[in-house]
């Protein structure tokens, strides 16, 4: 063998070599990423508009989401995960404002950040009629905090 | 039959009786377990105040957790809510659950404790210096694994603490830019604190770190090793004096490959077996009439140091029981949620700015540590010559120190900030 064989056979090796460990390395990251996740759905049914008083909020656990009724302006979904580290803000009727018990991050009743570290207002979520005349809301839709459902 | 009860003892152990030098020699060196200690060591770096024993301490921490970890897994599904469950059976059903779980929480808190002691007293005195400087950058690897343990650990019995802890923990990481979001899903395995993340956290903490500890850990006593063991307590370090350079285990006409610090020195070890020089610190004649066989010098200071730390983790556990709250629930954040106390410093950052303080400080801080021994340019060890080194390092310390503090004591409901001192009513929101 000489030279120029030697070479291109080596960096032809060489480069086969390297293709074979990237590939690899991103199967074994494909595989570590899940095909399938098992949480609950982003977009869900929350029961009938009757179902939800007028006034203060009311809180889904489950959903971690405040579901506000107005007499005027109708039906809002507010998201209760604090946008700094996640923690579940809780809404305070007497100030009509979002507390947050991880870092102390206040935000206002539309929202808006007032006080603390989070660096960004609470998402909003789409709210819908559906045909059998539920309520559902899409939490992978954010809209602006004025968006209302009026039913 | 003596004979043959004779021949089996001398097909296990082949050295000289003890009672010979050669003996005491070859216990260590034939012997796979003991032999990455030095035959003979010097009497002064055998001195408590010199390293107060806190890498043995360590170790001997670690050799508490995997024992108790192991004992624990014959208990522990990693599923919610059977996780849960199973801590519940832990601490009422099985039979001395609360101990070994007590002495595993108490022994992973000693860890972080003494990991962390164990490099102020490398840094203080300044044993991270040539030829020392890679051990070092392996040690902070080993108190980021030690940290990464506690932290994945931390999630595993399954309540309201573990979960909120860890919702936080992973939420900071996710501000890392670009690619912390993907990050937090993978180590996750989904986008929130569920099944996926317990069975993720469980084998990182049962497997993935705890072999990457081991086998650093291994590295870490090899190069200490050849590094030429301890170094030389501080006080026993002569006037600083201009040092001649030879060039050591190379021939004269080639250029010097590597050079120390020289001499008349001797190197002792077993000479006989090991050929050339090696690189470490030599000493001088005096020096090794100070030197003693490690058996029984070391090793009986080391058994101390093992029955004093396992005693101590016993007493501790059978007092105070590791706490456990109610269900993770993810509803309901408790207020307030706090990390793990060795992240609330971090946490205290964090509650200022999630970016600076929770992905720029604590990577500012990693780059810093990892680059010391390349950085401080200054060769003597000796207090009166690195005012400055150890000014910072002690600023760096104290910061922290106060940061946990703060973030400990100093922080209730809704991280306002509350002396320990005034008494808060729970839930008078």
């Amino acid at each position: 063998m000489n030279r120029r064989a030697f070479l291109n056979w080596g960096t032809a090796g060489l480069v086969a070599l390297c293709a074979g460990v990237g590939v690899s390395l991103g199967a074994v990251l494909r595989f570590l990423v899940p095909s399938v996740f098992y949480e609950p759905p982003q977009s869900l049914k929350i029961g009938n508009p009757a179902d939800f008083p007028f006034g203060a909020p009311t809180f889904l656990a489950d959903e971690k989401i405040y579901v506000f009724r107005d007499r005027d302006k109708g039906f809002a979904v507010a998201s209760a995960v604090c946008t700094h580290l996640g923690c579940t803000v809780g809404y305070l009727q007497s100030d009509q404002r979002f507390h947050c018990p991880c870092h102390g991050s206040v935000f206002g009743a539309n929202g808006a950040v007032q006080h603390g570290p989070a660096p960004r207002a609470l998402n909003w979520f789409e709210v819908t009629l559906t045909r059998d005349g539920q309520l559902r809301v899409d939490k992978d839709k954010v809209v602006p905090s004025n968006y209302r459902l009026m039913v | 039959m003596m004979n043959l009860i004779r021949e089996f003892w001398q097909s296990i152990v082949r050295r000289d009786p003890l009672s010979t030098d050669k003996g005491k020699s070859e216990l260590v060196f034939f012997n796979v377990w003991l032999h990455v200690h030095p035959a003979k060591v010097k009497k002064q770096n055998l001195r408590f105040k010199h390293t107060f024993y806190l890498g043995f301490i360590t170790f001997f921490l670690f050799v508490i957790l995997l024992t108790t970890g192991i004992a624990l897994m014959c208990y522990y599904r990693p599923y919610p809510p059977q996780a849960y469950q199973d801590m519940k059976d832990l601490q009422f059903v099985v039979f001395m659950g609360p101990f070994l779980r007590a002495m595993h929480r108490w022994a992973a808190h000693g860890m972080v404790i003494c990991v962390f002691l164990h490099m102020c007293r490398v840094f203080y005195t300044g044993s991270y210096k040539k030829p020392r400087q890679f051990n070092w950058v392996i040690g902070v690897f080993l108190l980021l694994l030690t940290l990464s343990l506690s932290f994945t650990g931390y999630l595993l019995p399954w309540d309201q603490l573990a979960y909120w802890a860890i919702t936080v923990g992973t939420n900071i990481g996710s501000y890392a830019p670009i690619v912390g979001g993907q990050l937090r899903e993978l180590l996750l395995g989904g986008h929130s604190v569920g099944e996926a993340a317990l069975l993720r956290f469980y084998v990182l903490h049962v497997a993935v770190l705890p072999t990457l500890i081991i086998l650093l850990t291994i590295v870490h006593f090899w190069r200490v090793r050849k590094d030429g063991g301890l170094s030389r307590p501080v006080w026993k370090l002569k006037p600083s004096k201009t040092e001649t350079l030879v060039t050591i285990g190379s021939p004269l006409e080639i250029a010097p490959l590597k050079t120390g610090p020289a001499s008349k020195d001797k190197t002792y070890g077993l000479m006989e077996v090991v050929t050339g020089k090696p690189i470490f610190e030599t000493v001088t004649p005096e020096e090794e009439e100070d030197a003693v066989f490690s058996y029984p010098y070391a090793f009986f200071r080391e058994a101390i140091a093992l029955m004093v730390t396992v005693t101590g983790i016993m007493a501790i556990s059978l007092f105070f029981h590791a706490p456990l709250e109610e269900l993770a629930n993810p509803a309901k954040t408790p207020n307030p949620a706090k990390a793990p106390w060795y992240f609330l410093g971090l946490q205290e950052l964090v509650s200022h700015s999630a970016l600076l303080g929770g992905v720029v400080a604590p990577a500012l801080m990693v780059i810093v540590l990892l680059a010391i021994p390349y950085y401080d340019r200054n060769s003597s060890r000796r207090p009166s010559d690195r005012k400055w080194a150890l000014w910072l390092f002690s600023i760096f310390v104290v910061a922290n120190l106060i940061l946990i503090v703060v973030g400990t004591f100093f922080r209730g409901p809704g991280w306002a900030l509350i002396p320990p001192w005034v008494h808060v009513v729970a839930g008078a929101e």
